[in-house]
């Protein structure tokens, strides 16, 4: 038998911790509720409507980002120009600010006080406590993961391609949309993913700007606030397993567009 | 002759040091942290509290966490967070979740009065007044909001105050109407977070204590004392007044009486730092350090504190004792 060398050891040890650092806390919630307690909490029309409204928000917030943040992240990827780091530094400014402070930055841009908001109430679009507020929330802070994903996706294609495209007489735009756009087909998949997850878990930004109409994080903690942990942990129970379906059919799409070409 | 006189001179000069050190010694200084769970609308008073306590126990930690005050029970009981100290902005909540299992005793030490609060930029923030109110709250234009009352006492306690409004004023049907121009967007889960939506101009109206009132420099007004809920003895009044909560489970409901706004405080059973809690209660109890505090931050205290039985105050620790009285 071959020996292993203590590198070996080292890296195995310590990734069987992180294992289990994420698992353990995970299963423990998902095993505490009985099965009765699962059943009757999908029953609850308030469970059933967070948790849709939570799916939609963030398909919502991905959408948008495809749409917007597809061609800024070409430019990143392709250009090099004057102040491109800044750019990219403001792009990932929504991961690290704290996310109760996200909320409050965008409620003070919707209200009565700020011009924005004066604008917005004239066109009769509310922000506060509605569907738009929570998908804007939730676009601020899944647009870095798209940009980022699909960036690297548009810089792991060779521009020669492009290049050959154009000498043989396509446009910019049939360049993009024939030949780097189906490339980048899977980045572009992942970006979408990335970007999707990160809304669905958000919380502390959503609360400060919409606690009603809830979702699903929200209702999690008006329900262990009002309830506690027993009538909590199920609803968590559903939105994990419904998550983990999406992200599940989201992998099996993409590894199948893999093979199909 | 000298020498003698010498000696005792010594002599009483270590008796006497030693008498000033003899306290010293067998007195240990509290110390270590402090864990505190208080409702949101004591945040700017305590914050004052800790730093005047610091000062006079240096060694003293105090970890502050605000929430709504139901859900400062509800760490202790569900999620069994360690915890010393817990103050409610209702008393009740520690009868009703804390006592017996996890808490002795229930001191009374503030009364509060419900306002209602806006800015300069609040629509018709020129005309409102103690006349109106309730005739501009049933607008369609304005926006209005209070706290969620199934998670905070403010919450239900705003609601009352509209049904007190309602029999006090003799319109009948107000609540009803006044609620329908209350889309359930306009609820928040503590009542704290409504100063940042009228600051913000996302609201123009907002049900608040008076003392976060004045913590936050809003404008607001002063409703009569048949329905700011400010003064138990109109207790009997104020009882007309019910609003339907969540209960214990849910889609389960009980009913909330109206009923003075009154702090409680008390200490959990199984404190991590029993000692240095006392001695924080302690400072909180006087009328000269904690009580001093909340009034000037328009918390009006209790001075002395309150218990409601003889029975009750024999399980406050001794040294807090003379801090409080029976009162019903």
């Amino acid at each position: 038998m071959k020996v292993r060398e203590p590198f070996f050891w080292v890296t195995i040890s310590s990734g069987a911790v992180i294992m289990l650092f994420i698992l353990v806390p995970l299963v423990e919630m998902l095993t505490a509720p009985s099965l009765t307690q699962i059943m009757e909490t999908i029953g609850d029309k308030h469970v059933v409507r967070s948790i849709r409204l939570s799916i939609t928000t963030a398909l919502s917030a991905a959408a948008i980002s495809f749409v917007f943040g597809t061609p800024l992240a070409y430019v990143l990827a392709r250009t090099d120009f004057r102040g491109k780091r800044l750019v990219e530094s403001i792009v990932d400014l929504p991961i690290v600010i704290p996310h109760p402070v996200i909320g409050i930055a965008i409620l003070s841009v919707a209200g009565k006080n700020h011009w924005l908001g004066m604008i917005l109430a004239d066109l009769g679009i509310r922000v506060m406590g509605s569907v738009t507020g929570i998908v804007i929330v939730l676009t601020f802070v899944g647009i870095p993961f798209y940009v980022n994903a699909v960036k690297a996706g548009f810089e792991n294609i060779p521009s020669r391609l492009e290049h050959v495209s154009r000498s043989l007489g396509a446009s910019m735009f049939s360049t993009f949309f024939r030949i780097t756009f189906p490339l980048a087909r899977r980045s572009v998949l992942i970006g979408f993913v990335m970007c999707t997850a990160r809304a669905i878990s958000e919380f502390g930004a959503v609360v400060v700007v919409a606690y009603h109409p809830m979702i699903a994080p929200v209702l999690i903690y008006e329900r262990f606030e009002a309830y506690g942990l027993k009538y909590s942990q199920p609803v968590a129970v559903w939105l994990i397993s419904v998550c983990l379906i999406l992200f599940l059919t989201l992998r099996i799409l993409t590894m199948k567009s893999e093979k199909s070409p | 002759m000298r020498k003698t006189v010498l000696t005792i001179w010594i002599c009483a000069v270590f008796a006497v040091a030693s008498i000033g050190l003899l306290p010293a010694a067998s007195w240990a200084e509290p110390k270590g942290t402090v864990i505190m769970f208080h409702a949101g609308s004591l945040s700017i008073p305590f914050e004052a509290m800790e730093k005047a306590f610091k000062e006079r126990y240096p060694k003293i930690e105090i970890l502050r966490e605000a929430a709504g005050s139901q859900a400062c029970a509800r760490k202790v009981i569900d999620l069994k967070k360690p915890c010393d100290i817990i103050a409610s902005a209702d008393y009740v909540v520690i009868d009703k979740l804390l006592i017996p299992s996890h808490a002795d005793w229930n001191i009374r030490f503030a009364s509060n009065q419900l306002v209602l609060c806006y800015t300069d930029k609040s629509r018709h923030a020129d005309r409102v007044n103690e006349q109106n109110w309730y005739e501009i709250l049933q607008e369609k234009d304005v926006v209005w909001g209070h706290s969620d009352p199934n998670l905070d006492p403010c919450g239900y306690r705003s609601l009352m105050a509209l049904q007190l409004a309602e029999k006090h004023y003799g319109i009948p049907g107000f609540y009803e109407a006044v609620i329908a121009n209350r889309p359930q967007e306009n609820i928040r889960p503590k009542s704290v977070e409504l100063v940042s939506l009228l600051q913000t101009g996302n609201m123009d109206y907002a049900w608040e204590y008076r003392s976060v009132a004045v913590q936050h420099g809003l404008r607001y007004i002063t409703l009569p004392v048949e329905i700011n809920l400010s003064d138990y003895a109109f207790d009997d009044f104020y009882s007309q007044a019910v609003v339907s909560v969540t209960g214990e489970t849910p889609g389960s409901f009980m009913d909330i009486r109206g009923q003075s706004c009154t702090y409680g405080l008390t200490l959990i059973k199984d404190a991590q730092n029993e000692e240095a809690a006392i001695a924080f209660l302690d400072y909180i109890l006087d009328p000269e350090g904690g009580l001093k505090v909340l009034d000037e931050m328009g918390q009006p205290p209790f001075i002395p504190c309150r218990v409601p039985t003889a029975e009750m105050k024999a399980k406050i620790p001794v040294v807090l004792q003379d801090k409080v009285e029976v009162r019903d």
